[in-house]
Order: structure tokens, then C-alpha cells, then sequence
């Protein structure tokens, strides 16, 4: 499929991005289970990410290889293995702080909506490319926010508040994407503004509204919910400009960290490597993503262009949901930091969303500028 | 790649316009890269707010956080008597607690309930705990469980400790008094600080689960005894767990304390107390040497065992052990003031010699009273009674034999005779001199000021002018003067010392745990007594004839020349027999020519002459000869005090030169004024039968009533 001349059109900066955060990530995985591994053994966290890194990339490529409009094709039916595996999780998946996730397959464990996001990002590329005519139509607007809803809303009773507000983020992005009138985006985003009160008031369960209390008032149960809050944001601040050396970071050292491998991982690498690190790593995911959006404007169709957006819009929201977790500017919600966070559900579909991209890349037809 | 390819395969489709609306393509992608600076500028802004601005402040809450500064107590100072015999030992009692900042977020629940098999406290209760442990001392102190759970229990949470982060057991110092009960109120005790004296004592490096010194010597000398706690700055994980010791400062262990107190010589007067304190609700009893204001020993009745103290106390036990009869807390040595009685007669004695009021030839006869015109009715007549028509006394015999009369004429003098007395100034000029009025500075807590009356003060507190009659009482111990035994025993030191107002106390000196002295506690003099030695001396003689052959006879023993002063002081309300009850008083000292020590004993109830004086005897006895003897047969002393109405005869007072001999006199009759106006032919005065007991208080009347009644109050 792919013919000689589209290898041309592969985007290196975007693997060795990836892998330059792969490696970011090891080194901080690595020194915030030295307490707990003192030495590199098998069982190593560190060594399975990188386990989990090769396969990524392999996934990769393989799903570069593949012609993408093939994944469109099977468009339905991925979507219900998606809705299917978000409704079973919630019956027979494991639990992890509070919350169902987690299938165990072959030993593995899957995080479910992890799958199910680039799942929906397809079924939703092929919806609305199919009906890029009909975009004036609210039918066309509606229809589309229920396909992103009903996984929305299933992560949701996990819960899991970050990954359905990445499924709205990344809906949003696509049906703009695919040249929805501006007033229909503005219509609902006013609706959810208005509405916004009376769902934290009725819709939110005491768990949600817990960590709403906590996100205001870390103090509020400085021992229980509120402590890991308190921690990180002490981790971080204290990190100060340059950070504390790696390995050096007595927060995350001496185990005031919880998680700190996964959902705070970032509170490792503002405390150990500063503001400086910090701005490294933002500066790796901004030329990803500008490599992301450069792969959807490239893009020989709309189906191509919409994925491309799907997944530029989902890598940016999980990266800022993390972040902004991490210093305290929302409250708690538990969200991998893509790339970097140990988890391999999460890495390889970072790694087949890559794919994606490359094999948009590949099979663009345009002259490039 | 066949398989996708044929008549099914789907392709999206562009648009039939061919308008690929490339301008808003390119606008999209602007606007995502646009939305990506700005989001990761969102974080960058707060990224430099945290770790910049207020980098500072977190970096101070990360070394908080895992930097804990652990005090190591230092072990107490034990205490020995003054012949190094060991009274306290450190012993250790085990507490459990539960540090909140190192709970676990989760699992408390398991905890409590782990923790509540062990102790049998409920699990609401121990988190009710915790939550009170973290609102008043905040969530990196132990908030304590239960105290006192039993080395087995203990052991079991020891075991349990490093699977329940945050669960402690303390084991704080408890102390074990080896002598029991016979040493209490000098040792005192020690307890948990209260919220009060951590708020005061907190600079001074003081804990919130710190005991320190309540009562008696471990009160008063808490800052040897306690030494310094050392402290070391570890680093710790979350868990609270141990990673390692960045600095330590070794505590430095408590002083030994040695007491004065000589514990054979303190059993001894123990048991005595007990022997002749009859049916009082209290008694104490005190042995100081003279040179030194050493105090030898100090018995105060009823006693308690302070190791109750060693445990955790409910407050009804507390409680009752507060009110039980005879307040056994209290040390009735330092703690409680009496009416003196007659053994102030020996201050009024001084100041007369030293004033030029009396001379040791100074003679007066006692006719077994003494009468007051009323100052402005002179056909009202007041009648001040001796304890029995005592004759022709010179000074010694005036001491010696407690005349009342006597003493009369010293304090207040008799207008219509031209003898002129002290006057009350003079008299409490001199009891102030000697002591009265103010706390000894003995080195043990709690003790009363007494009370020195003058006009001024019973104008102030009772709102009536002073009168003749006050000074006649004041100059026999009556009325409304109140000492305590040791404000007795100081001023009876400084009589025989050679005038010097020592203060009493009850430590030596400090040592180290290797028995070195470290300091001998210094106790400066209070001054020189306000008589001059050479007058002493003739009151110091008038005191051997009272041991003589006077009123305090019964002190005597063998080889060893005592000289001592009686005193039957009349206190609280009438008797069915028309008495008053009576404190027994006797201060002394031994030998008469060299005088080492001095002793003063009180008995709540009895007589000076009966009771205190063969008390003291055996003290004496005790100290000088080593004799456990009982007392010789007591030879009668009269108890002072004219029975009142039925019994006075209506004979003419005999104008006795001399005492009936059958009638032994102690006077110390006391107190009041007969306040009922006679008529101007000399009354029948109170006379004791001869053979009855003794006299030793005057009739009391409705005016005397209300004195005593104030007495009380006082």
C-alpha cells in the first residue's frame, strides 16, 4: 500500500519526539521507584515501560503500514467494541483507587478507555467526513455529540472525570474541524455554561463533589483526600527553577508522593528537575502536537484530517489535564501523563495514535509547503 | 492489502465543490497551535508562581515534612535521705498512643480496630481521641490512647506498631516511693503536664507528654531533678518511619537529690505522732537542727501513699483522697496556721527582755486573773483568767509555769498599776521578727503565711478598734494570732542559735548518678532574730525550768538536757463539758547547753502539757539516746481552762503566792476575754478545782463566741 513515494512523506521528528519523551519519562519513572527498587531487576517499572515502549513502537508502525481509511471502513463496528468494552468494564473490571478501569487480559491489565478514545476518535472521523456537506445540519452536530457522549458518559460512572472531559475536548476539536457553524459550537458551549451549576449541584456525586472540596481546600482532610494534593504541590514549589537534582527530591524520596510514578509523575519532575524541566517537557509535547496539527493540515482527506485533529486534541487535553492536576489548578482527577506516565495501556496507544499520524503522512498526495 | 480494496471499500469523499476550504484548514491548524501556546502557557504562569515565587514557603513545608526532631528524655534524679538511703526509684510505665500525620489514608479503620482489641477501648472512641489529639496539639504530636496498659499489652502493640504506621507505644518514666506513705508530703510527686503549665513551661522545652513535679520535693526541685532532654533531628518517610539521624544531642540525666531528712529519725517521729495524737484530726511534727535550719524530719498526719500518684488517678479517687478527713494532702506542718497557744508566749517573753518591759527579776503575781475596766463604763468589768492562781512569778517562773497572768502584764501592762507592756505594736513587731506573718521559705510548696494581728489589720478586717483585751489574748497565744509548727519551730531555732533566723529546709545537696556532690543547696539566713542573745539566754533558761519542773515537764529524759514550751491553744466552738477543744503544742530544744536540735510538735487535739511534751520527749529521746522507750508515766498536767459558769466558786480568789501544789498547772489558758461584765467586786473567778482537769481555757461568752467564730474564718 504504501508506494515508494509516500515513504518520503514520513515524519521523523515525530517518532524521535515520542521516544525523546519515552526516555524523559524512564529517567523519571526510574528515580521515583528507587525507593521501593533499589536495584534495576526485571520487575523493574522502569524496564517494563521500556517493554511497553518497544511494543508501542511496533504497534506503530504496523498501524502506519495499514492504509487508515481501512480503520474507516470498520468505522461501526470499532465503535461498538469501544461502547461494548467501556459498558463490560464497568461489570467485570478491576478497581484501583476508587475507580473500575481495568480489564486483565493475558496478565495484562488494559485500561479500557485508553482503547476506547482512539476507537471513537475513528468512528467519529468517518461520521462526520461522511457528512462533511451536511456539517449546517444540527442533526449532523447532534448526532455526533451522542456518538461522543454515551463513552463520555460511561467513563464518567467509572469515574473518570479527566478521560470524559478528553472524549468532549477531542469532540469539539473534530466536529470544528469538520466545519460546524461556529453559533452551533457556541450555542452548547453557552448551554454548558448555564447548566454547569446545577450539575455540580445535582448531577455530582459525593465522590466528585469530595474532590471538588479538597481541589479548594487541600487542608480540609490533610491526612486523607487532601494529602496527596498538599504533597505534590509542596514537591513542586519546592523544586524551585532548577529542581532538586534527580534522585534528590526528598518528597518524592521519602515516599510523601503517592502514584508517582502514574498520575504524578509530573510532581517527580517539578520537584527533582524544576521549572527548567518542566519547560523541556513542554517544549517536547508543543513540537509533537505542532507536528500532530501539521499532519492534519497535510492530510489527503477529510477522514485523514479529522484523525489527525482527534488525536492532537486528545494528547493536548490529557497533557494539560495532568499537568494542571499536578498544580493544583483543577481539582483531582486521575489522568496518565501521555508518554511519560508508566502504564502500558496508555504508551501504546500513544504509540498506535502515532501511527495514525504517520500514516495520514504517508499517504498525503499534496505537494508539501 | 486486497482485502480492502474491491467494490465495498470505502474512501471519504471530498466535496463536490471542489473548495477544500483550504483557507479555514489552515485557520483551524493556526488556531490549535495558538490553543496549544496558550494552555501550556496556562501551566508555565502557574508552574512559576509555585516554584518561584512561592518556592520559598515550599521548600520550608518539604523540610517540615520530612525532617522530625525527636526528644530523648532524660532520666529523673533520684532522691536519697541524708544518710544515702535510696527513696525513689525510676520505674516505667507504658502509654499507647497514636501519632495522626502518620496514619495511613486509608486502613485507619483496620487500626482502630487492631488497636482496640488490644486495649479494649471501643474504635469511636480512639478516633474521637485522635481527633482531639490533632485539634489541640496538631497531627505530628501522639495524641495519647490510654496510659498505664500493662507490660503485655504493651508488648502486644509493640508488635503491632510497624504494620500500623503512626501507632506508638510510650514508655514514660514513672517514679516508685520506697518508703510508702511515710514520706510523702515531703517527696510530693509527679503527673502528666497540664494544659496550663505547658503553656507556661513550653520555652523551657517542656512537651505536651512530659510529667513533671506536683507536690513536695519533686515539685520544688523539678529543674535538677528533671535534668535536660536531649532531642535528635532524623529524617523520615512518609510513614513516619526512621531513615536516619542527622544530628543528636545526648540528654543530660536529672541531679540526685539528698534530702536533710534522716529516714530512721522520720520513722520514729511517725510513729510517735501516731502514738499521742489520740482522736485528732491532724498532728505534725518536725525536727530541725538548730546551726543549719536542716530539717530532720517532718511527719504530717494523716499521710497518704504518693505512689497513687504513679498511675493514672480517676478524679473521684482524687477527690475523695482531697476530702477525706483530716485533708491527708495536706502537709499540716507548713500548710495549716493555728492559734500558737502558750508557745508564743515565748516571742512575747523575748520582746518583753529585750524591750526593758521585764527583767529576769521582773515579779507579778497571778491571783488567777486579771481584770479590765471597760473604757467607757467602768463599772463594766472584763475578767482575763490564768489557768490557776499561780502566786508570785518572776520571768522564769512566768515561763516556766505558763502564767497567763504573767503574760497579761507583758502585752498589754496594767494601766491601774502603772505597768506599762509591749502594747500590740510592740507584739507583732516581734512575732514578725521572729517569723510569724510570712512563709519560712522552707523548699517545699504550699505554705501558709500564718497571721500577725494588729490594729490596723482588725480595723481593716473586722471593723472594730483594737482593745487591752486583744492584747492580752495576743500575748498568749490567743485570739487571732495563727502560726504554723514550722513558723513555731524556726522562731524557737532562732532563740537558741545565737539569734539567727535560718531558713528551714529539706534538701542538702544535689549529687551526680556517681554520688559526687555536686552543690550543697545554700540557704541563706533570713536575718538576725530581733533580740539580742544575751536575753535569749534568760528565756532559754525560763524554758529548762518549764522542763524542769515547770508546766513541760513530761518532755524530760535521760542525759540530756531538754528545755522546751507547752501550749493548750483553745480553738472552734464549746463542748458539751462548757470547754473549748484544745491544740497541744510543744516547742523545744536539746541540749540546753549546746543546742543541736529543735523540735515542734501539734496535735490537733490534746493538751501541751499531756500530750505534746511526752511526744517530743520521745524524739528527743530518740535522737540523742537512740531509745525507742515508751514515755515514763505521764505525770498529770493540769489542762488549763475554768470550766465556766456552774463551776465557779464563789470564794473569794485566793491570793495564792504559790500554786496549789495538787494543782499542777500547764496554762495555757487562753484565749479570750471573758467578756461578761462582773460586777467591780472581784468575781468569783474560774478556779480550777483542785484535781479536776485542768484549766485551760476561759469560759467563753456570746462575744467570745463571735471571736472564735472570726478565728475561724481567719
Amino acid at each position: 500500500v504504501i508506494e515508494r513515494r509516500g515513504v518520503r512523506h514520513f515524519d521523523p521528528l515525530i517518532i524521535l519526539l515520542a521516544l525523546a519523551l519515552v526516555a524523559y519519562g524512564l529517567l523519571l519513572i526510574y528515580s521515583a521507584s528507587l525507593s521501593a527498587y533499589p536495584e534495576i531487576t526485571a520487575g523493574h517499572p522502569m524496564i517494563r515501560q521500556l517493554v511497553y515502549a518497544f511494543m508501542g513502537l511496533g504497534a506503530m508502525v504496523a498501524v502506519a503500514w495499514l492504509d487508515y481509511r481501512a480503520y474507516g471502513q470498520f468505522a461501526p463496528l470499532l465503535y461498538v467494541v469501544a461502547v461494548g468494552m467501556l459498558f463490560a468494564v464497568l461489570f467485570v473490571g478491576d478497581s484501583a483507587y476508587g475507580s473500575t478501569r481495568w480489564f486483565t487480559f493475558a496478565g495484562q491489565q488494559i485500561q479500557a478507555s485508553e482503547v476506547a478514545k482512539i476507537l471513537v476518535i475513528i468512528s467519529l472521523a468517518r461520521y462526520l467526513a461522511d457528512r462533511q456537506t451536511q456539517m449546517r445540519d444540527p442533526r449532523v452536530f447532534v448526532i455526533s455529540l451522542v456518538m461522543a457522549a454515551v463513552p463520555a458518559v460511561l467513563v464518567l460512572i467509572e469515574p473518570d472525570m479527566g478521560t470524559a472531559l478528553v472524549f468532549g475536548a477531542v469532540w469539539l476539536g473534530m466536529v470544528a474541524m469538520a466545519g460546524a457553524p461556529p453559533r452551533f459550537i457556541a450555542i452548547l458551549l453557552g448551554l454548558t455554561v448555564a447548566l454547569l451549576p446545577f450539575v455540580m449541584l445535582f448531577g455530582m456525586n459525593d465522590y466528585q463533589l469530595d474532590r471538588f472540596r479538597l481541589w479548594v481546600d487541600p487542608n480540609s482532610d490533610p491526612l486523607g483526600g487532601g494529602f496527596n494534593i498538599r504533597q505534590a504541590e509542596i514537591g513542586i514549589g519546592s523544586g524551585g527553577v532548577f529542581g532538586k537534582g534527580l534522585t534528590e527530591g526528598s518528597q518524592t524520596q521519602l515516599d510523601f508522593l503517592q502514584t508517582s510514578t502514574t498520575d504524578y509523575i509530573f510532581s517527580v519532575l517539578g520537584e527533582e528537575l524544576g521549572l527548567l524541566g518542566a519547560v523541556v517537557l513542554l517544549t517536547l509535547f508543543a513540537l509533537l502536537l505542532f507536528r500532530g496539527i501539521r499532519a492534519a493540515t497535510l492530510a489527503q482527506d477529510q477522514f485523514g484530517r479529522l484523525i489527525a485533529t482527534g488525536i492532537v486534541v486528545m494528547i493536548l487535553f490529557q497533557v494539560f489535564i495532568n499537568i494542571a492536576v499536578n498544580i493544583r489548578l483543577v481539582p483531582v482527577t486521575g489522568i496518565p501523563l501521555p508518554f511519560i506516565s508508566q502504564g502500558g495501556s496508555s504508551l501504546l496507544m500513544m504509540f498506535i495514535a502515532l501511527g495514525l499520524l504517520e500514516g495520514i503522512l504517508i499517504r498525503h498526495k499534496r505537494i508539501e509547503f | 492489502m486486497s482485502m480492502f480494496e474491491g467494490r465495498r471499500r470505502w474512501r471519504a469523499k471530498e466535496p463536490k465543490k471542489n473548495q477544500p476550504a483550504s483557507r479555514r484548514i489552515s485557520t483551524m491548524a493556526a488556531a490549535m497551535r495558538a490553543l496549544v501556546i496558550l494552555m501550556f502557557g496556562i501551566l508555565i504562569v502557574q508552574l512559576i508562581n509555585m516554584q518561584v515565587i512561592r518556592g520559598e514557603e515550599f521548600q520550608e513545608q518539604a523540610e517540615i515534612n520530612a525532617l522530625r526532631e525527636i526528644p530523648i528524655p532524660a532520666a529523673r534524679g533520684l532522691i536519697y535521705d541524708r544518710n544515702g538511703k535510696l527513696l525513689v526509684q525510676n520505674a516505667a510505665r507504658f502509654s499507647v498512643a497514636i501519632m495522626p500525620g502518620d496514619m495511613p489514608e486509608d486502613g485507619q479503620q483496620g487500626m482502630y480496630r487492631a488497636v482496640s482489641e488490644a486495649i479494649g477501648m471501643p474504635p469511636e472512641e480512639i478516633g474521637a481521641k485522635i481527633e482531639e489529639g490533632i485539634e489541640n496539639q496538631g497531627e505530628f504530636s501522639p495524641a495519647i490512647l490510654k496510659r498505664d496498659i500493662d507490660r503485655d499489652t504493651a508488648l502486644v502493640l509493640m508488635e503491632l506498631a510497624p504494620h500500623y504506621p503512626g501507632l506508638q507505644v510510650i514508655v514514660e518514666p514513672s517514679r516508685t516511693y520506697l518508703t510508702g506513705d511515710l514520706l510523702s508530703h515531703v517527696l510530693g510527686y509527679t503527673g502528666p503536664i497540664s494544659a496550663e503549665e505547658h503553656a507556661e513551661l513550653e520555652s523551657q522545652g517542656y512537651l505536651v507528654q512530659d510529667f513533671l513535679g506536683k507536690a513536695g520535693v519533686e515539685y520544688t526541685y523539678e529543674e535538677a531533678l528533671r535534668g535536660k532532654p536531649g532531642k535528635k533531628l532524623i529524617e523520615v518517610d512518609a510513614l513516619g518511619q526512621e531513615l536516619s539521624v542527622l544530628s543528636e544531642r545526648r540528654p543530660i540525666d536529672g541531679s540526685n537529690v539528698v534530702l536533710s531528712i534522716d529516714l530512721d529519725l522520720q520513722q520514729r517521729v511517725a510513729e510517735v505522732l501516731k502514738e499521742f495524737s489520740g482522736d485528732s484530726l491532724n498532728a505534725g511534727a518536725a525536727v530541725m537542727d538548730v546551726k543549719t535550719g536542716e530539717v530532720l524530719a517532718m511527719v504530717s498526719l494523716p499521710t497518704y501513699d504518693n505512689n497513687v500518684f504513679g498511675k493514672s488517678i480517676s478524679s473521684e479517687e482524687l477527690a475523695a483522697l482531697v476530702d477525706a478527713p483530716g485533708k491527708p494532702l495536706v502537709n499540716h506542718v507548713i500548710a495549716e496556721r493555728y492559734p500558737p497557744g502558750s508557745t508564743f508566749k515565748t516571742i512575747v517573753g523575748a520582746a518583753a527582755l529585750q524591750e526593758g518591759v521585764a527583767t529576769a527579776g521582773t515579779t507579778i503575781t497571778s491571783r488567777g486573773y486579771i481584770t479590765v475596766e471597760n473604757e467607757f463604763d467602768p463599772n463594766v468589768v472584763y475578767i482575763y483568767p490564768d489557768w490557776a492562781p499561780l502566786g508570785t512569778l518572776d520571768f522564769y517562773g512566768g515561763v516556766a509555769m505558763s502564767s497567763n497572768v504573767y503574760f497579761y502584764y507583758l502585752a498589754g501592762g496594767k494601766a491601774d498599776e502603772g505597768f506599762r507592756g509591749l502594747g500590740e505594736e510592740k507584739v507583732a513587731q516581734y512575732a514578725r521578727g521572729f517569723g510569724l506573718g510570712a512563709p519560712t521559705g522552707i523548699d517545699l510548696p504550699g505554705e501558709s503565711e500564718g497571721l500577725v494581728p494588729d490594729a490596723e489589720w482588725k480595723n481593716e478586717t473586722i471593723g472594730e478598734p483594737w482593745t487591752v483585751g486583744d492584747t492580752y489574748n495576743f500575748g498568749i497565744g490567743q485570739g487571732y494570732v495563727a502560726a504554723t509548727p514550722m513558723q513555731m519551730l524556726t522562731a524557737v531555732t532562732s532563740m537558741v542559735n545565737g539569734g539567727r533566723m535560718v531558713t528551714p529546709h529539706v534538701v542538702k545537696e544535689y549529687q551526680d548518678s556517681m554520688g559526687n556532690v555536686l552543690e550543697a543547696v545554700p540557704f541563706e539566713d533570713r536575718g538576725a532574730a530581733p533580740v539580742e542573745p544575751g536575753y535569749l539566754d534568760i528565756l532559754k533558761a525560763g524554758m529548762r525550768q518549764s522542763v524542769t519542773s515547770g508546766v513541760a515537764r513530761n518532755a524530760a529524759i535521760q542525759n540530756v538536757a531538754v528545755a522546751g514550751k507547752t501550749g493548750t491553744a483553745e480553738f472552734g466552738e464549746i463542748q458539751w463539758n462548757g470547754k473549748y477543744p484544745t491544740h497541744g503544742w510543744f516547742a523545744g530544744f536539746a541540749p540546753y547547753d549546746d543546742p543541736q536540735i529543735a523540735v515542734v510538735v501539734f496535735l490537733e487535739r490534746g493538751s501541751g502539757g499531756n500530750d505534746a511534751a511526752p511526744a517530743a520527749g520521745r524524739i528527743f529521746d530518740f535522737y540523742f539516746n537512740g531509745s525507742r522507750a515508751p514515755a515514763p508515766k505521764i505525770d498529770p498536767i493540769p489542762t488549763p481552762g475554768p470550766v465556766p459558769g456552774a463551776e465557779i466558786s464563789d470564794e473569794p480568789p485566793p491570793a495564792t503566792d504559790a500554786p496549789a501544789p495538787a494543782v499542777t498547772p500547764d496554762p495555757v489558758p487562753a484565749s479570750v476575754p471573758t467578756a461578761v461584765p462582773i460586777p467591780v467586786t472581784p468575781a468569783p473567778t474560774p478556779e480550777p478545782p483542785p484535781d479536776t482537769p485542768p484549766p485551760e481555757t476561759p469560759p467563753p461568752s456570746p462575744q467570745t463566741m463571735r471571736l472564735r467564730r472570726m478565728e475561724q474564718v481567719l
